[in-house]
Order: C-alpha cells, then structure tokens, then sequence
C-alpha cells in the first residue's frame, strides 16, 4: 500500500468532523502528500463574495484555486485579485466553455432555489480538449457542481459533483457524462449528538446529441443532461443519507445496548409462569 | 523529525474508531515509516487506558483503566489476576495472582453490576468495579462493543461513573460511537454527563441514568431528522415536480419574481 493509500484508508476511518485538521496533520507527517490529497480530499466548502458582483456569494474548491485565490463563477474574476504577472498563468475557461458555464451557473442558481430554499451554488468548467475554437461547439470537457447550504449553522450539506463529459465516438456519437458525487452532512442536536461524515457514488448516463445543434443548442443541451443527472443523483442520495444515518445508525446501536430485551426475558419468564399454573390445575 | 511529530500521532490515533485500531495503526506506519513505531505503541497504549478497553484475559475480558493499573501491570480483584497486555492484540500475557480482594460492599455492587449489564446489552459486555484511594470511592465501567468491519460499521457504548458508598454520590459520562463507512465515512457520537445525588443502590440508578439517555438518543434522531435534516434539501421542489430543465428555466424566476411583484 502506497503512503497515498494509507492516507486515504486513515480518513476514511478518523472522525469526519475533523477531516481538514487530520489533513494537514498527514501533510506535516508526509509534505510529498499535499498535491494529490488536497485534489482529491472532499471538506466543506468555502464561501466568498465576488467584489465584482454585488458580493454575490460563491464556493471554493481545488478546481477554482489560483495561488490562494479563488475564480468566481459570476465575474469570471479571482478573488482576491493576483497580480498582472501571476494572472497570466492563471487557468480560465475558453469562450465556448466560458458561455455554457454561465448558462449552467444560472441553471443551477434556480435548481437550488427551488431545493435548497436559500445556500449557495457555483458551477466550474474547463476543457478536456484543445483546440476548440470559440464558435465551435466544444468536445470533451469537464466541470465541478458545487452546493452548500448551511454555513455558519449547527447542520450543513456540501454536494460536490465532479464529472467529465466525454464523446463515445462510433456510430451514433453518443455523448457520457461521468458524475462523482459526495455529499458532506453534518448534523448536530443542541444536546451533545452527532451524526456527521459524507457519502460517495459515482453515475455514469449516455445522450445521443441532436444533429448538428448550433452552438448555443449545444451548450442548453449539456446543461440540461447535467441538470437532470444530478437532479436524479441528489434525490437519490438524499433518501440514502437519510437511510444511513438514522436508520442504520439506530440500528447498530441496538446491537450494543437494548433494555427492551429485559423487558422481552421477563415477560417470556412471567408467560412462562403462567403457562406453567395453568398446566398445573 | 518536527517536534510535533509525537503530538500529530497521538492525536491521530486518539480519533480512531475503537475497532479498527489495527488498521489506524497500518495506515500510520505506512505514512509515518518505521521511525513512529515507537510514538504509535505509546499512543496505543493511552488510548486502550482511556477508552476502557477491554482486554482478553484467559477468554474473559476485563476492562483496564488508570484504576486498575499497578506499575506496568493491570489487575481484576474479581479473579485475583494481574498482567501485561499487548495493547495492539488487546490480550492479557504474563498472567498471575493478586490478592487484592473485594469489601462486602464493592462484591455485592459488582454482582448487582453483572445482572444489569448481562441482561440489557447486547454487544461484547464488559463490566468492573474498582476501588480508588479513598476507602470509599470505587469506580464502575461498563462497555459493549460490537465490531462488524466486513459489513463496514463498527459501534461502542462506554459508561464510566464514580461512587461514593457512604455519600451516595453517583456521578458519570455515557459515550456511544458508531461508525458507518461503506462508501463513506458516516460518524454518530453520543456523550452526556449525568448524576443522581441519593443513590441509596448504584446500580438501580445506572439502569434508570442509561434507559434516559436512551430515550433522549431516540428523541434527538426524530428531532435531527424531522427538523435539521429537513431544512437543508427539500425532497421536492416547490413546485412538487421535478425541474425541466433547457432554455426554459428561467421561467421559474420569472414565476417566482412576478409572484413576489403580486404580494409587494
């Protein structure tokens, strides 16, 4: 088993409140560990306001870092802003993927208004492909869908989606999206209870493309796959959140205690008396 | 290696579920290399003392605790043993008499003890009475585990109290665990102090302590589901029916902005 490995068993296993902390802690053991933990680590989200659009909240993760700076999905700006020198490196979309990342931002703002009632969404893309030229519908690209609701309250869920889009090639030229999903839910009671930690699934679903869609076509037919997609996986997930931690939970908890199995011996010793003067007469 | 290196160990291995100690174990010597094994041995060992693990002891498991121990040994005054343990293996070694016995009243506490603890848990059960330094002080353990790695959950029920026999004085923690982690990582952590100042018997009032809390358990995950689960994602949209998506989402705004132009 690779150091890698071993990091990812570990945070699998450690309280997952605390994954942030016992993630620096690994990095401190092991530095040569940082780059690939740090990409492939699912914590909570981070929120920050774009200056640039009326302070408009969105999210942070890896996929939109810079130094320490983060793109907003609204301006298409970093933020806090990096210098001229360091801007010049710094990765952005191209035009095409540019636009249908903000169709999908706007897409997947209503999609949480509608579910979430209030939080935060952003949506980050960026091409698999070179070469697109920018009125050219593009081929392969990738993207993060990101969800949270809850900041500073005592229960949170983050839905990070990760997926890639892919052209199948052969004869119908279908298109496939691949979909990894995490949820991070925690909940907590005033009193001292808590049930928290974060579940994975991958999806994979194939659309066969309509002939020769116009650019802007393109771009609302992607959107539109992703959004069912993760409409279906998030409804899913959400009745599996809900199986395992209160379901499940209770019931590993009755294979530690059960005081209703007092009760159950004495009423079969009480039935047994019972039986046994009846037996008797 | 940083002078933090010991602390970053112990704090590690402090957070590991109870039943997959060994595991914690593997995955830090892989990451930390033969250099921790030292520093991971010592963790270990703090951790199985304060966590009341048990200890397999001539295929009886006796819980260890910092009341128990004497020097590098722990000893059971119910079976008048002390021994070593591999605290990795969880095992007893080195196993010999000790004649430290039980007072009438510490023996007929332990056997109250026993009754209660075999009949309500239904894990691995362990259970201790043991005395302090004041003559009537004694402490009481109990702890039910039960570890199921191939099904990726494993739980733990701990509940630590001391007692006064002449004041009457009980006062202790109740701590559960469970951890889930089939495609996932899902934690539930339970912890409450609790006290009752006129336990005329120590064990009645253990029996009455834990069925409350059971039942404050089982109130807290209606209260978790039905409120604070609730609230973060609807299972359905407002609308009641799932999105259609395309050029036409907007439509929802509108909807929504022209409805709150109406209540302006």
């Amino acid at each position: 088993m690779s150091s890698y490995e071993a990091a990812l068993d570990l945070l699998r296993r450690l309280d997952p409140t605390k994954v942030e902390q016992n993630l620096n802690q690994l990095i401190k053991l092991d530095p040569d560990l940082a780059e690939d933990l740090l990409a492939s680590v699912d914590t909570p989200l981070k929120v920050k306001k774009d200056p640039s659009a009326s302070q408009k909240e969105f999210l942070c993760c890896d996929y939109n870092r810079d130094i320490d700076s983060h793109r907003s999905p609204w301006s298409n700006k970093y933020v806090p802003a990096l210098s001229a020198e360091d801007l010049e490196e710094s990765p952005f979309p191209s035009d095409a993927i540019r636009t249908m990342e903000v169709l999908a931002n706007d897409s997947f703002d209503i999609y949480r208004d509608l579910y979430y009632e209030g939080g935060v969404s952003s949506v980050y893309l960026w091409d698999l492909s070179d070469g697109t030229s920018a009125d050219e519908a593009p081929n392969d690209f990738a993207g993060v869908v990101l969800l949270k609701k809850g900041e500073n309250s005592r229960s949170s869920w983050d839905a990070i989606h990760v997926f890639e889009v892919l052209q199948e090639g052969g004869t119908q030229g279908q298109v496939s999206y691949r979909i990894t999903t995490t949820i991070i839910l925690h909940l907590n009671s005033e009193k001292k209870m808590t049930l928290a930690g974060n579940l994975t699934r991958q999806t994979e679903r194939s659309f066969v493309p309509p002939g020769h869609p116009s650019l802007e076509q393109a771009g609302i037919w992607h959107v539109s796959n992703l959004g069912s997609v993760i409409e279906e996986v998030e409804s899913q997930m959400r009745n599996q959140l809900e199986v395992v931690y209160f379901e499940k939970t209770k019931d590993i908890y009755r294979e530690l205690r059960d005081s209703s199995q007092e009760t159950t011996t004495q009423n079969r010793s009480a039935h047994e008396e019972v039986v046994k003067g009846l037996q008797g007469m | 290696m940083p002078s933090n290196f010991e602390t970053i160990i112990e704090s590690i291995i402090s957070d590991a579920p109870s039943g997959e100690i060994q595991d914690v174990v593997k995955d830090l010597k892989t990451i930390a290399g033969n250099q921790a094994e030292e520093a991971i041995t010592e963790a270990v060992v703090h951790y199985n003392i304060k966590n009341l693990i048990p200890i397999e002891v001539n295929r009886e498991l006796v819980i260890i605790s910092e009341y128990n121990k004497k020097g590098s040994k722990f000893f059971d005054p119910v079976r008048s043993i002390a021994f070593s343990v591999d605290h990795l293996n969880r095992t007893g070694m080195d196993v010999e008499s000790y004649d430290q016995e039980y007072t009438a009243q510490q023996k007929s506490l332990y056997e109250d003890l026993e009754r209660y603890a075999s009949k309500n848990f239904t894990g691995d059960v362990a259970y201790a009475v043991y005395p302090r330094d004041e003559p009537d002080d004694v402490v009481i353990f109990i702890s039910s585990t039960r570890y199921s790695p191939g099904n990726f959950w494993n739980g733990h029920w701990r509940s630590s109290y001391t007692y006064n026999l002449k004041s009457q004085i009980l006062k202790g923690t109740i701590d559960i665990d469970v951890h889930y982690f089939e495609d996932g990582n899902v934690n539930f952590k339970f912890s409450k102090d609790v006290e009752d100042n006129a336990a005329s018997s120590a064990v009645v009032s253990i029996k009455t302590l834990e069925n409350e809390v059971e039942a404050e358990m089982s109130n807290s995950f209606s209260n978790l589901n039905e409120k604070e689960f609730k609230l973060l994602r609807r299972r359905l949209p407002v609308t009641r029916s799932k999105i259609n998506w395309g050029k036409g989402i907007g439509t929802y705004r509108l909807g929504k902005d022209s409805a709150e132009t109406q209540l302006n």
